[in-house]
């Protein structure tokens, strides 16, 4: 997978150079420059055919719409990741914290009930067993 | 107690969820009448309980006396009760990205990318949401340029105009910590006077001023003064390089006209 993204990284970076180039020609145009400019123009499309070759190969990856939304603001799309973590951790930790009350709760009205009503809950202990998973 | 806890939980299979027809789901037949010394439950029995009654519970003969009676839940589920960061080896990341301060602006993600890229690509129609919003409408393939279509692209010579020039700009480059000693040999600095040349003279003066010492370092603050503004020209003439032919290229200019250098 990461040779993928390698290989369109490469690809990237090159044409991006070529771009460059191309505009520090175009900047301040001289007549001698045309057949660099030439070709220049036509590494940009071979730029760009090998762009669209790595397409298929990354067929299956899914961006996130929202890390668009940062590199539009001209924010670093780590953020995105950084606060993607953060949130789960922080839902893990909640949800974490509801599974423990539960259970103390489960086991504290399991115990009041035995109290109350023991013949039933010794038929329900019967069915659900002792220990019963939380 | 016990029976109240059974007519809670329902008495048998065939006469139904209690809720449930009080509440108006499902057929069945009415509820039996409530004996007196209880209080009718019914009306707070959730209507989701009623309603999915038939098929959470267990027959009849094994849940006895109970029915409405969930299945527990398999133990080795995937739930929030474990550290899903753990488990799906993410700790790296995580350590990667919340252990240390991410810079917020693109160019610190992207440093070698040339242009201002921490503007927001809104004003300048650059946006990526505006490619899948619209999409460029072209072909399915890239053809090169051949003869013919290559003349569609020749240029008058000489600069660029300056707002086209104006879309090239780098952001300016925090000012690096290394200081450019390039003192000039003529440095307007103030001139010593035939007097101060004389040796003697001058041991005489040292002893005979009293102000020496607070003159020193008035002429010390002019020279360092001096030195800044020659460093602030030097830095203005390399940043408006920049300006002009970004920032790689003014390295190629250093490269090409060391008169820069010297100055």
């Amino acid at each position: 997978m990461a040779e993928k993204f390698d290989n369109l990284e490469e690809h990237l970076e090159k044409f991006i150079e070529n771009i460059r180039q191309l505009g520090i020609i175009v900047s301040d145009f001289q007549p001698s420059s045309q057949a660099g400019l030439n070709q220049k123009l036509n590494f940009m499309i071979s730029g760009l055919q090998d762009i669209e070759k790595c397409r298929q190969q990354l067929h299956e990856i899914n961006v996130p719409l929202e890390v668009f939304e940062y590199i539009d603001q001209g924010r670093n799309p780590q953020l995105y990741t950084k606060e993607c973590l953060e949130r789960a951790l922080a839902r893990n930790e909640q949800v974490k914290g509801k599974i423990d009350t539960m259970t103390k709760f489960k086991s504290l009205l399991i115990s009041e009930l035995s109290k109350v009503f023991p013949e039933d809950m010794a038929k329900y202990k019967a069915i659900h067993g002792e220990d019963a998973p939380s | 107690m016990t029976e109240m806890y059974s007519t809670l939980f329902g008495q048998n299979e065939t006469q139904g969820p209690a809720g449930s027809s009080s509440l108006g789901f499902g057929p069945g037949k009415p509820p039996p009448p409530m004996p007196q010394n209880q209080v009718s439950m019914t009306g707070q029995m959730p209507a989701q309980l009623g309603d999915e009654g038939p098929a959470l519970r267990k027959p009849g003969a094994m849940n006895e006396p109970f029915y409405l009676l969930r299945e527990l839940p398999v133990g080795n589920e995937l739930t929030g009760n474990t550290n899903l960061i753990t488990h799906y080896n993410l700790e790296h990341a995580y350590n990667k990205f919340c252990g240390k301060k991410v810079k917020e602006k693109l160019s610190n993600f992207l440093p070698e990318l040339p242009g201002m890229i921490d503007c927001p690509g809104t004003q300048d129609g650059s946006s990526l949401r505006s490619l899948i919003d619209k999409p460029p409408v072209c072909g399915n393939s890239f053809s090169p340029l051949t003869g013919a279509l290559l003349t569609g692209f020749r240029l008058h010579t000489g600069p660029l105009p300056e707002q086209y020039r104006l879309m090239h700009i780098q952001p300016p480059k925090k000012k690096s910590k290394h200081k450019h000693k390039h003192h000039r040999p003529q440095d307007p600095l103030p001139q010593e006077t035939p007097s101060d040349s004389d040796p003697k003279k001058k041991k005489k003066k040292r002893d005979d001023d009293p102000d020496r010492k607070k003159k020193k370092k008035d002429k010390k603050k002019k020279k360092v003064k001096i030195v800044k503004l020659e460093n602030y020209s030097f830095s203005h003439v390399l940043i408006s390089a920049r300006f002009c032919f970004w920032g790689r290229l003014t390295d190629n200019l250093l490269i090409m006209f060391p008169t820069f250098e010297s100055k």
